[in-house]
């Protein structure tokens, strides 16, 4: 999830649909789904995703309903799929599962006592990933001819790779941790209505007048997936601390603090595990018909719950290239 | 080597079809014409530019390439009036292309070619239908369409022997039908593919009003434009590939 902290630092401006068509986005496919997931599960009677058998795939509808917006403002999408959790990140895990175990349980109290609100955002954070989910999300992204690779390990890590390398025009994550990968340009609220924010790494690194790996290091000190931040230290602070002793084990030595595996976890950031395994197709073309057959028949989706999503998927038009003719 | 005179007039038209794709190209000087192949970074358009040596007041050239900055080249270009002629001299030493129009000498730094997008290939298309027009006819068919919409549709309608150009927008439609006696030239067949307007309208920016455009066209396939200037001796084609809508 990343550390919010991170927003007061970064470079934010908002940007326009119009100045992104063209372009290629590789998109936290976890973050992204999340999105749609929590809107779905909030808003929608729990039988129209549940098939007879119990599994439950709201995620399906998610996945109509998200993936109009890339094709009608003309970006090409290619998902980033997390890979294995990283091992440092095992106790944060833990630590995750214990507070949906937490929240499950305090669903179940509001739900007794009545209280849809608190039940409605109860829900939201108990959703997760279920096996089925999974598969039926790449499934579904087959049929639709969506592009995806499969991370190693952090699905941001890879996106920000991507998207360092060139081959790919921005990250689409919620995550400020993106930032702390390197991604050179994230945008954020792809998922919302309005225009998107556009996160820019140099202008940030600017901004403080910091490197790269300095700006890692405030990161560190504020807490990320990986470790809990510096007690007393905000992001300000971190900067300042930063800029006064040059790096994280100046400013831990100075102030007389530990961070457990600091090296590691700048390591994580610098080099995280990433492949280059993956293909970058700009021009989709969706079977439509057979993912409505997919998502209403295989999987039990109400027709009409997906309807305007497909239709929204059929009109768009796609924008091909020389190399895909002669 | 390289050294040439042409007239500034010439030397716009030469630059400014393919500055409507690219900011920077390669420029080949071979013996007999100058020639630009250029493809935009989507590799959604394509300019093929030749520019015979006939059309020049004098030229030499044996073969060599250049890379060039275009907006530099044409704003110096800019500053000829459009009877003046322009001298062209490389320097191969330096790598830098000496310019001068009356009395205004300019030395232009040339970029290494080797940095600049490879030349596509062309690709080999069988385009059964083809309208030849007025550049000031579809000027207004892409004006026209810009009004309402972002894209645009080039249609034969095979029994009416008519060319369309549409537009559908959110609101508001426009169509502009030429019949066969409106046109130089119609030979029908199966067409009827989607444009970004975006790229059809930087490619018309660079068609004379008074040229002949012959336009290729298939069914949901890339188009092909192309015109001559210069008194025939500079020719340029455009492909444009389609949007589709995916089914």
């Amino acid at each position: 999830m990343g550390n919010s902290d991170l927003r007061s630092l970064a470079s934010i401006s908002e940007i326009p649909f119009s100045e992104l068509e063209g372009s290629v986005v590789a998109v936290d496919a976890h973050n992204w789904l999340y999105r749609y997931l929590t809107t779905t599960v909030k808003w929608t009677n729990d039988e129209i995703y549940t098939t007879e058998s119990g599994d439950e795939v709201a995620n399906l509808i998610g996945v109509v309903q998200g993936l109009p917006k890339f094709f009608e403002h003309d970006m090409v999408p290619i998902f980033v799929f997390d890979g294995g959790v990283t091992e440092l990140k095992d106790d944060e895990v833990e630590r995750r599962r214990e507070q949906r175990r937490d929240a499950e349980k305090q669903l179940e109290e509001a739900k007794e006592r009545g209280d849809s609100v608190a039940a409605a955002r109860l829900e939201a954070r108990t959703q997760r990933l279920t096996d089925v989910i999974q598969t039926t999300t790449r499934e579904l992204f087959d049929i639709l001819d969506v592009p995806y690779v499969e991370a190693p390990a952090e699905g941001e890590a890879q996106a920000a790779y991507m998207n360092r390398i060139g081959d790919v025009d921005y990250v689409g994550s919620e995550d400020y941790d993106t930032l702390l990968f390197g991604a050179p340009r994230t945008l954020r609220q792809i998922t919302s209505k309005g225009n998107p924010e556009l996160m820019d790494l140099d202008k940030t690194l600017t901004k403080h007048d910091i490197t790269y790996e300095q700006l890692v290091d405030v990161g560190i000190l504020c807490g990320t997936d990986f470790n809990d931040g510096v007690r007393g230290i905000g992001p300000k602070t971190a900067i300042k601390l930063i800029t006064a002793h040059g790096d994280l084990f100046s400013v831990l030595e100075a102030r007389g603090k530990h961070v457990p595996h600091a090296d590691r976890i700048r390591e994580l950031f610098f080099n995280p595990p990433v492949t280059d395994n993956y293909e970058i197709e700009t021009a989709i073309t969706p079977d439509v018909a057979a993912a409505r057959t997919y998502v209403t028949e295989q999987w039990e989706i109400d027709a009409s719950e997906v309807a305007r999503g497909f239709e929204r998927i059929e009109s768009s038009i796609v924008q091909t290239g020389l190399d895909n003719w002669g | 080597m390289f050294k040439a005179i042409v007239s500034a007039s010439t030397l716009r038209n030469a630059l400014d079809s393919v500055s409507v794709l690219v900011d920077e190209c390669k420029i080949r000087l071979n013996e007999d014409e100058f020639g630009v192949r250029a493809v935009d970074p989507a590799n959604v358009g394509m300019v093929d530019l030749t520019l015979e040596a006939a059309a020049f007041e004098s030229y030499e050239a044996d073969g060599g390439v250049i890379g060039v900055n275009l907006n530099r080249l044409e704003d110096i270009a800019g500053m000829a009036g459009s009877g003046d002629l322009i001298h062209l001299e490389l320097d191969e030493e330096t790598r830098k292309l000496h310019i001068q129009v009356e009395g205004l000498s300019y030395t232009l730094a040339l970029i290494d070619p080797d940095s600049i997008r490879q030349e596509p290939d062309i690709p080999q298309l069988d385009l059964p239908a083809s309208v030849v027009i007025e550049g000031a006819q579809l000027n207004r068919g892409i004006k026209a369409a810009d009004m309402v919409s972002d894209h645009i549709a080039l249609r034969v309608d095979e029994a009416e022997e008519a060319f369309y150009i549409e537009a559908q927008g959110d609101t508001d439609d426009v169509d502009l039908k030429l019949e066969r006696e409106d046109m130089i030239d119609i030979t029908v067949g199966a067409a009827d593919s989607l444009f970004s307007l975006d790229y059809l309208k930087d490619m018309n920016k660079a068609i004379p009003k008074d040229a002949e455009v012959t336009i290729d066209l298939g069914e949901e396939f890339p188009v092909k434009l192309h015109y001559e200037f210069a008194e025939g001796l500079g020719h340029v084609t455009y492909m444009l590939a389609p949007r589709i809508q995916s089914d």
